[in-house]
């Protein structure tokens, strides 16, 4: 096998998917997610036992039913790269102890990777272009950061970071006070196509000159979220989808304008948008505009691949791969809060 | 004959062992709560460097500690399907109580949250499945207990013959359930009125029987003081009710009852779940509750929720129906 072209399998449980994908180097194989959101949507938000309970019955199926998406064997498989952090600690846990019982029964190499980064780095997956160096927007249920590229698998710096909620939990929660239901992304996404976005001025976080100062590439969205409580607490017949459209259009300006903000200083000419709220439709549209406008070289992955997936695990893997680096060690630790600093283990 | 690879991860400890025609060629074992997904594979890796050809998975499903369970179920289904050979799964308590040459006695492991899994084994079988109960509840047995108590753990050598006895398991024996509960879908809970005495009154008739409240009764306990009446409803129809009173301080649950076609879906769980929260708002510092002995429904329930037997109560629900009284702390 020629490194670059290595058939890597990648197990993602960090959350509430169960999800296996397959790459052959740069080319993405299969992609198979089996989720237990409907279980959680419920209790309003993912319940650890629930997800970890979900995750073990599901793994056998998933894997066997992207081998068959792929058509190869797990004979074929060169390398195994699983998700060990961030996410929930028992939720990891099968899926690093799957990834190690295939690893050894096969006698592979196995790469534990963090999960942030394989959300930026799907965005190699079904192209040639040049990797590296890259400004990346990480925007998640859990992270909202701009981070400076400089090799996925070995040099990311954090350019900032929220100092309170993630902008994907900001979704959900608003998403909750409008009786949306969850995940709140995608409720708030839907509701707000038929709503102003600027019928409501809502705050823009950490965006005025004193702010910039300390916080100049850094997020907050709780001052939103409590703008947004009080509008509908004074006014009784607002229209839902105003405030929603109001609402995404002020995460989305924001984020938006920080990153495009940290390319442009840089001299980084291009910018990665990543993670679940990638997916946002307000946010891919108003990104390709302004990054337009601004000359800057803009990459989202495709809509399937922003949301938690197997297939962004085996697409840093890969890389590890093909850049030569050495396996984790058996017997790695999971680690539940594991920064980008760490992309592989 | 073939060659075993053996995992447990159902306790403090993990276990890996390798037997080959019933010859024991690798057995090791790491002790530590958390560290069952760091501690299997490089066990695992170690064993595979003395025998690496393995014919089947045999791996202990619990109970036990979920996190850690779930480490070893899972590798030893992958390893399975990597290698393309069966695993299957025996109960740990099992491989300890195989150990222990009395004719009577307990097994019980930590369950965390100040409980045990535990099962009793007379004459070398085990009775029922495993439960889940409070340490002392165990003394009232008066039989020994061994487990991790004793410093006894599974032995996954023993794994092979319990296996061949053919009590073996495709899920995790999880005996809890999680924590969170999905309200019961399409079940709408309100307070009562004095309208739904009617159908009250026909629930409780069929579901008790001659132990049944009269009309008369019902009217009495619910217009009393200091109590709580909720009832749930299924499409406009009432199907449950529950009640309870302060009582200078302490809840006591009145009723709690579920029409027969809408139980196991978690309506009594609901109920009961508001009695508390009600009890609380008044500052109560413990609820009460009667259950008949061999409730196999309702007992389960209210420990599940931390209610413990404090005495029994003969002849309570009529000649030789005793009560079971339970007990829960609020402070
Ligand atoms: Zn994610």
């Amino acid at each position: 096998m020629k490194n670059s072209d290595a058939l890597v399998l990648g197990i993602e449980t960090s959350c509430d998917e169960t999800a296996v994908g397959i790459v052959a180097g740069r080319k993405l194989l299969a992609n198979v997610i089996s989720s237990s959101v409907d279980e959680h949507a419920r209790f309003g938000g993912v319940v650890p036992e629930i997800a970890s309970r979900a995750h073990l019955e599901a793994m056998p199926n998933v894997i066997a039913q992207a081998l068959s998406d792929a058509k190869v064997s797990l004979k074929d498989i060169d390398a195994f790269a699983v998700t060990a952090g961030p996410g929930l600690i028992g939720a990891l846990l099968v899926g690093t102890s799957s990834a190690a019982g295939l690893a050894l029964a096969l006698d592979k190499p196995l790469y534990g990777v963090n999960h942030l980064s394989a959300h930026i780095a799907v965005d190699s997956l079904n192209s040639d272009h040049k990797l590296n160096p890259a400004i990346a927007l990480l925007v998640s249920g859990g992270h909202s950061s701009i981070l400076e590229v400089t090799d996925l698998t070995s040099d990311v710096k954090t350019l900032g970071s929220t100092i309170d909620d993630a902008a994907g939990e900001a979704f959900d929660k608003i998403a909750r006070i409008l009786e949306l239901g969850f995940p709140g992304g995608p409720a708030i996404d839907r509701e707000a196509k038929s709503g102003n976005p600027d019928a409501i001025e809502f705050p823009r976080g950490l965006t005025l000159a004193r702010d910039l100062v300390d916080h100049k590439y850094d997020f907050s969205f709780s001052g939103l979220k409590t703008a947004v409580s009080r509008y509908l607490a004074k006014t009784p017949s607002y229209l839902r989808a105003d405030v929603a459209a109001s609402f995404q259009e002020a995460v989305v300006d924001v984020l938006l304008m920080k990153a495009i903000g940290a390319a442009k200083e840089s001299g980084i000419e291009t910018l990665i948008i990543a993670g679940g709220v990638a997916a946002n439709s307000r946010l891919r549209e108003l990104a390709s505009e302004r990054t337009t406008k601004a000359g800057i070289q803009l990459r989202i992955p495709p809509m399937d691949l922003c949301t938690d997936n197997g297939a962004m695990v085996a697409a840093i893997g890969s890389l590890a791969v093909a850049k030569g680096l050495k396996p984790s060690q058996i017997g790695f630790a999971a680690d539940s809060s594991s920064g980008i600093s760490k992309p592989i283990f | 004959m073939s060659t075993y690879l053996l995992i447990d991860t159902s306790t403090s400890r993990t276990s890996v062992a390798i037997v080959g025609d019933g010859k024991t060629l690798f057995a090791s074992h790491h002790d530590g709560a958390l560290s069952h997904g760091e501690a299997l594979p490089e066990l695992v890796a170690q064993g595979l460097k003395l025998e690496s050809r393995i014919d089947r998975v045999i791996v202990g499903m619990g109970p036990g500690p979920f996190t850690g369970l779930r480490a070893g179920i899972s590798f030893a289904q992958s390893f399975a399907l990597g290698r393309g050979i069966p695993w299957q799964g025996v109960c740990s308590l099992d491989a300890i109580a195989n150990q222990i040459s009395e004719s009577d006695f307990i097994v019980a492991i930590d369950a965390r949250r100040k409980e045990v899994f535990f099962a009793r084994y007379t004459n070398g079988l085990r009775i029922g499945e495993p439960k889940v109960c409070q340490p002392s509840q165990l003394t009232a047995f008066d039989i020994p207990i061994y487990g991790e108590v004793s410093n006894q753990y599974p032995d996954p050598t023993a794994f092979i013959a319990i296996a061949e006895s053919g009590a073996t398991y495709f899920q995790p024996i999880y005996v809890r359930r999680p924590d969170a509960y999905p309200a019961p879908v399409g079940v709408k809970f309100r307070p009562m009125n004095q309208l739904d005495l009617v159908p009250i009154f026909s629930i409780e008739k069929s579901a008790y029987g001659k132990a049944a409240w009269t009309m008369a009764q019902l009217k009495e306990e619910s217009a009393g003081k200091d109590r709580m009446y909720v009832v749930g409803e299924f499409e406009g129809e009432l199907i449950a009710y529950a009640g309870v009173v302060n009582l200078a301080g302490t809840a006591d649950v009145l009723t709690l009852t579920v029409a027969d076609p809408h139980r196991r879906k978690g309506i009594g769980r609901e109920l009961l779940r508001r009695l508390i929260d009600w009890s609380r708002t008044q500052k109560c510092e413990a609820i009460m509750l009667e259950v008949r002995v061999g409730n196999e429904e309702a007992i389960p329930l209210y420990e599940s929720f931390g209610f413990i037997e404090i005495s029994q109560r003969k002849d309570y629900y009529g000649p030789g129906k005793t009560a079971i009284i339970m007990r829960k702390e609020l402070v």
